[in-house]
């Protein structure tokens, strides 16, 4: 009983051992590819439309809602506190520092990492991926660093419209629904908000974007065992690649706002 | 020439490839023959670097791949051409880009790709007019015929085909299998055809069989119906008497 658990335990550290090296490995040849050979700009527009227009209506929405709870939700605690006025930071620092890198990085995980995962997953069990191998394309070139680099580029862009449909839903509940004053609403953001609460988000945006695009590309390019593969694969990329934002949030928010 | 030396292959327990020796000749058209399941394709995988051995050598006109890498490597594959068992087109490209890939992937412009993908379509018995349709467009024998002229625009000097008539009806088989042949008396090409189907032998100049992990037959495809082996006997002629019968009856 004990033995097997110890086996247990030993066989998932290896195995967790095991994929963090494949993952390594992976991201290296990726980041070789990326400096020793062209780019393809043209998929990289492509997968930047793909990724990011397809995913601005979800982002709209998540943006408005999240920004009119936040107004909501912080006018009804600081208004015990006399402090109704401060609405306006909160609603505005919470969307670039914090909610709208984390949330439009993980609508954009379920939007559109899922997809490539499934992508490229069943190209690699309808052997597609074999046969740009056997026909001497670089795979990596071809498949792995266009959606890589898109999905980088395109995460802090649609991190700004999150933001901003959130910052201004804040307004319209701030002002037309809890009766704040709009000159004083915006008078507390400007007296609180520095550039660098901006531009951390960003940051935090850029490394999402990397974070998810290359959990995905990964998870389908080991893709094995049929379309249950391709299915289990889409699972743990959602799974892995949310659990690496909140890692990556948090690790992120200590080096750059913790003073 | 491609020459397999002790090539060894398992996954976890099970050994697919054990310590198999096979020599094919350039020019040679061979038919591998084998049980469902006894590692024909893995084989072929390994002959392209699909799959990399355990232990062993593969020899591709005197160079071991397992030992190549980068451009070296590639300038091997480029003699060997690879025609999948379900033509694994791309399904996001149509045929003009499926079968021009390599040469768009190279910088050329669809317009100067679009002549050779024509002469190539025609070399396998198409028509022009199936050169913007897509792959699910598309019916079995036609995408076998679209992944065979995408590998010929690779001139290869080396073509492996994987069961290239799993799935099709008895007249097209005929066809692709006449165009295998006919592909290979135009190209001089070394040729090694995986197959369930004897009719193969009707084409090819030798055929291999392969069992447990090992060629245990290599010879004229004529002198294959002489052969006393009882796997090879029971085999070719699809008998139900025999030991490859007991083994299965042993196993259920």
């Amino acid at each position: 009983m004990v033995v097997s658990f110890i086996d247990y335990i030993g066989k998932r550290v290896l195995d967790f051992c095991s994929g963090l090296g494949d993952v390594g490995v992976f991201l290296y040849t990726a980041l070789e590819t990326f400096f020793t050979t062209k780019l393809k700009v043209r998929k990289v527009f492509y997968f930047m439309n793909y990724i990011g227009v397809t995913s601005i209506g979800i982002i709209f929405l998540v943006g408005i809602t999240v920004g009119a709870v936040l107004a909501l939700q912080s006018y009804i605690g600081l208004e015990r506190f006399g402090g109704s006025q401060f609405v306006g930071p909160i609603v505005f620092l919470s969307m670039t520092r914090e909610l709208g890198p984390a949330f439009t990085a993980i609508m954009v995980t379920g939007r559109a990492g899922s997809a490539i995962t499934a992508e490229i997953g069943s190209m690699r069990i309808t052997e597609q991926i074999d046969a740009l191998q056997t026909l001497c394309i670089n795979v990596h070139q071809y498949l792995i660093v266009p959606r890589i680099v898109a999905g980088t580029v395109i995460m802090p862009f649609l991190t700004i419209f999150c933001a901003l449909f959130g910052i201004l839903s804040g307004y319209f509940v701030a002002v037309y629904m809890l009766n704040i004053n709009p000159e004083l609403y915006m008078e507390t953001i400007r007296a609180n908000v520095e550039l660098s609460d901006i531009t951390h988000g960003l940051i935090k945006s850029v490394v999402f974007g990397f974070l998810v695009s290359l959990v995905s590309t990964y998870k389908g390019y080991v893709t094995r065992g049929g379309a249950k593969g391709v299915g289990i694969a889409t699972t743990q990329s959602v799974v892995f690649s949310n659990i690496s934002i909140f890692v990556a949030n948090y690790i992120l928010t200590c080096l750059m706002f913790s003073k | 020439m491609i020459e397999l030396i002790n090539l060894k292959k398992a996954f976890g327990s099970r050994v697919i490839t054990n310590h198999l020796d096979l020599k094919v000749e350039t020019g040679e058209f061979l038919a591998v023959i084998g049980r469902s399941g006894e590692g024909k394709s893995v084989l072929l995988k390994q002959i392209i670097g699909l799959i990399h051995p355990d232990e062993g050598s593969v020899l591709i006109d005197g160079q071991d791949i397992t030992r190549l890498k980068g451009k070296e490597l590639e300038k091997v594959f480029k003699k060997c051409g690879y025609v999948f068992q379900f033509a694994a087109l791309l399904d996001s490209l149509n045929v003009l880009e499926n079968i021009g890939i390599e040469r768009i992937e190279e910088g050329a412009e669809l317009d100067d790709v679009r002549p050779i993908v024509i002469e190539k379509l025609r070399s396998v018995g198409l028509q022009d007019d199936v050169i913007n349709k897509f792959p699910d467009e598309l019916s079995g024998g036609m995408k076998k015929r679209v992944g065979l002229a995408r590998t010929l625009m690779l001139n290869p000097e080396i073509l492996l085909y994987d069961e290239p008539t799993t799935g099709l009806d008895p007249v097209t088989t005929k066809l692709i299998h006449e165009l295998i042949k006919k592909t290979h008396e135009k190209l001089h090409a070394t040729t090694v055809v995986i197959s369930h189907d004897i009719e193969i032998f009707k084409y090819a100049t030798s055929v291999a069989m392969l069992h447990e992990g090992k060629i245990i037959y290599k010879g004229s495809t004529k002198d294959i119906w002489e052969c006393t082996n009882p796997f090879v006997y029971q085999f070719i002629r699809g008998s139900l008497e025999g030991p490859i019968d007991v083994e299965l009856m042993k196993r259920t």
